[in-house]
């Protein structure tokens, strides 16, 4: 009836009286690149155990091309898969480990051999065969890692924080890497991740997980633009949030109280209860300031704490009213920057329509 | 003024380095003198008495009875290894991976059992397998067999009171050994395609192996040199190396002889204890 790959249907997964996973539901595309993120804690690790069979649902089902994965014991399921530690077989070479796939399914010794190597090539580790793993950088394990995964041509790549040990220089050239070895082999691929900017850079969709459920699910720009939960708004890009209080609500917008008094209406309002107030979140590149020097007043008032250059970008640290400190940020030398100064009384600004609130 | 001051810290350190060393003579004094002597001491014997030469191992090798016994000692030795190995693995593996309370249990039993006196379990095999034992009566009732087994007073009876003796020297090196190995390299293994056997044969048991050799050396050797459980639970006609070195010396008082049949077997342990640090002396596991 769908026409997705892998059908994640209502699983989930209790330890005792410790609930891991809530009620998780998803639809994977063939060739897609599915991120889940989220906290530690949050299930999406368990999840993707549960893909790999190394977890059983305690309710829900799991399937793959439209059957269900539930019955297939790990060595079965023709899975590929990474680990956040390093995994490769310390007594074997890398040539040995990436064969060690193929040799488990008896594959002829010549086509072993051209698998290696096309593998190999494809993490760009040619010529690595005869080393050991214990001689090699934890950046070309977890290559050769991908390259074990990947060998025997699995219909899904899971990826559980792969990049995790390493640092961030190194975590960047891997991403760039996983995303040509993902375009080049067309293979899906489930990624396991805390870090936003790893999983924005990397996804075509993103789950975002938190206390054993999905919040929201899509593009990492849908996220960043129209945060369903707070939970998100807050996980997705850099945010500010200032407690409002909702004076009237017209369908899905609202009107809202800023601290120092000032209305808005026309906001966004996403409700997750009856609650008289909401928390506002405002994007720090989202916000116009200006000296409050005479002048329109702006919606919000207060004082310069600190102004913090930070190359393409500057960052304002702003006091408003009830002690709430906002970080306002500006490009290079956009003409706002003109003036500013440490305690000086400025007023800020917003488009409702950009912004959103969430009751709570 | 810079020379004094750049060598006066290397003279304190080598200072340091020989106060520590006096602090070790002692030790040394006591080793050279109740370990290197009476090794010497015995060797020099079995080279000299009753004359100078090598007669005394001439006639250990030479002689049939003296080549079985030494036949019997490294067939029991290589028997008992086998089965400590065979029987200590899965349980040094349960001990490895079970939930804790658990493992601390079999693990107390474990230390137990070797903390009890040795003689005290001998004798306790003695009783388990004699001819009227629980064993024989048991096997008789169930109609397994009509005439109780011969497992005591022959080597039967020593292979397997000293298996029992020996099973936690193979265990309790390889639990380490296993502990260290990542659970998540055997899920690795699995997901490539390898199933329980294979993820075992394959990955499990090459990484453990520098646990099993130390395990099954440090078995061999004791087994090769084990008096109590042989002399008590086995037979007069099947004499093991250790029985026949006590004979020499307390019932023949040929120190020659004793000495020679004493020095064979030191041989035989430092070749293999060789032989292990060259195959897996360097190898580091992870």
């Amino acid at each position: 009836m769908t026409s997705a790959f892998i059908e994640i249907r209502d699983i989930k997964k209790h330890y005792g009286p410790i609930t891991a996973v809530k009620d998780v539901t998803l639809d994977i595309r063939k060739g897609e690149f599915m991120t889940f993120l989220g906290p530690s804690g949050s299930g999406k690790s368990t999840t993707l155990y549960m893909l790999a069979g190394f977890e059983y649902p305690t309710a829900g089902d799991i399937k793959l091309n439209g059957r269900t994965l539930l019955d297939t014991p790990s060595h079965k399921r023709n899975i590929g898969m990474v680990f956040q530690r390093y995994t490769l077989f310390p007594h074997l070479t890398v040539g040995e480990n990436v064969a060690f796939p193929l040799r488990i399914r008896r594959m002829p010794k010549a086509d072993v051999e051209r698998k290696v190597k096309e593998a190999l090539r494809l993490v760009r580790l040619e010529g690595f065969e005869d080393r050991k793993p214990a001689l090699m950088s934890g950046g070309q394990q977890q290559r050769v890692a991908l390259a074990r995964a990947l060998v025997y041509d699995p219909p899904v790549l899971l990826m559980d924080e792969p990049l995790s040990a390493l640092d961030k220089k190194l975590r960047e050239e891997i991403q760039f890497e996983i995303r040509r070895i993902h375009q080049e082999t067309g293979v899906t691929i489930l990624y396991v991740t805390h870090d936003q900017e790893e999983a924005l850079r990397l996804s075509d969709r993103i789950a975002v997980f938190s206390q054993g459920k999905i919040d929201q699910i899509g593009s990492g720009q849908t996220l960043y633009a129209e945060p369903a939960t707070r939970f998100v708004a807050g996980f997705i890009g850099d945010s500010n949030f200032i407690d409002t209080d909702v004076v009237s609500v017209e369908g899905s917008h609202a009107t809202l109280a800023l601290p120092g008094g000032k209305l808005v209406s026309g906001v966004p309002l996403h409700s997750a209860g009856p609650g008289k107030t909401a928390a506002l979140l405002l994007r720090p590149e989202r916000i116009d300031i200006r000296a409050a020097d005479g002048g329109p007043d702006g919606a919000l008032k207060g004082t310069i704490r600190d102004i913090t250059f930070l190359g393409n970008n500057t960052d304002v640290l702003v006091e408003i009213p009830a002690g709430k400190q906002l970080s306002v940020r500006i490009p290079f030398g956009h003409p706002m920057l003109g003036g500013l100064k440490p305690a000086l009384p400025v007023a800020l600004s917003f488009n409702p329509e950009t912004v959103h609130a969430f009751q709570g | 003024m810079a020379m004094t001051a750049t060598a006066a810290p290397g003279e304190r350190v080598a200072r340091r380095r020989n106060a520590a060393f006096a602090w070790t003579l002692p030790a040394l004094v006591l080793i050279l003198l109740f370990f290197v002597t009476p090794v010497l001491g015995l060797m020099l014997r079995s080279v000299t008495e009753p004359t100078l030469g090598l007669q005394n191992y001439a006639e250990l090798i030479g002689t049939g009875t003296y080549a079985r016994i030494f036949a019997n000692t490294f067939l029991v030795a290589g028997v008992v290894t086998a089965l400590s190995v065979v029987i200590g693995y899965p349980v040094a593996w349960a001990l490895a991976v079970l939930p804790r309370p658990w493992g601390q249990l079999v693990f107390a039993i474990i230390i137990l059992s070797m903390w009890t006196n040795l003689l005290a379990r001998t004798y306790a095999w003695m009783v388990l397998l004699q001819r009227t034992g629980v064993i024989n009566k048991t096997l008789i009732g169930l109609g397994v067999i009509d005439k109780p087994l011969a497992l005591v007073n022959n080597l039967v009876g020593v292979t397997i009171g000293m298996t029992y003796i020996m099973l936690p020297f193979v265990i309790l090196p390889l639990v380490g050994v296993i502990r260290a190995i990542d659970p998540a390299i055997l899920r690795a293994g699995a997901l490539c395609g390898a199933n329980s056997w294979q993820c075992f044969t394959r990955i499990l048991l090459p990484l453990s192996l520098p646990g099993v050799a130390a395990g099954a050396l440090m078995v061999f050797v004791m087994a090769l040199g084990y008096y109590v459980t042989p002399a008590l639970l086995g037979g007069t006609a099947n004499m093991m190396l250790a029985e026949m070195v006590a004979q020499f010396v307390q019932s023949l008082v040929n120190w020659g002889m004793g000495g020679a049949a004493a020095f064979v077997l030191l041989v035989v342990t430092l070749a293999l204890y060789a032989a292990q640090l060259r195959f897996f002396g360097t190898r580091r596991i992870g």
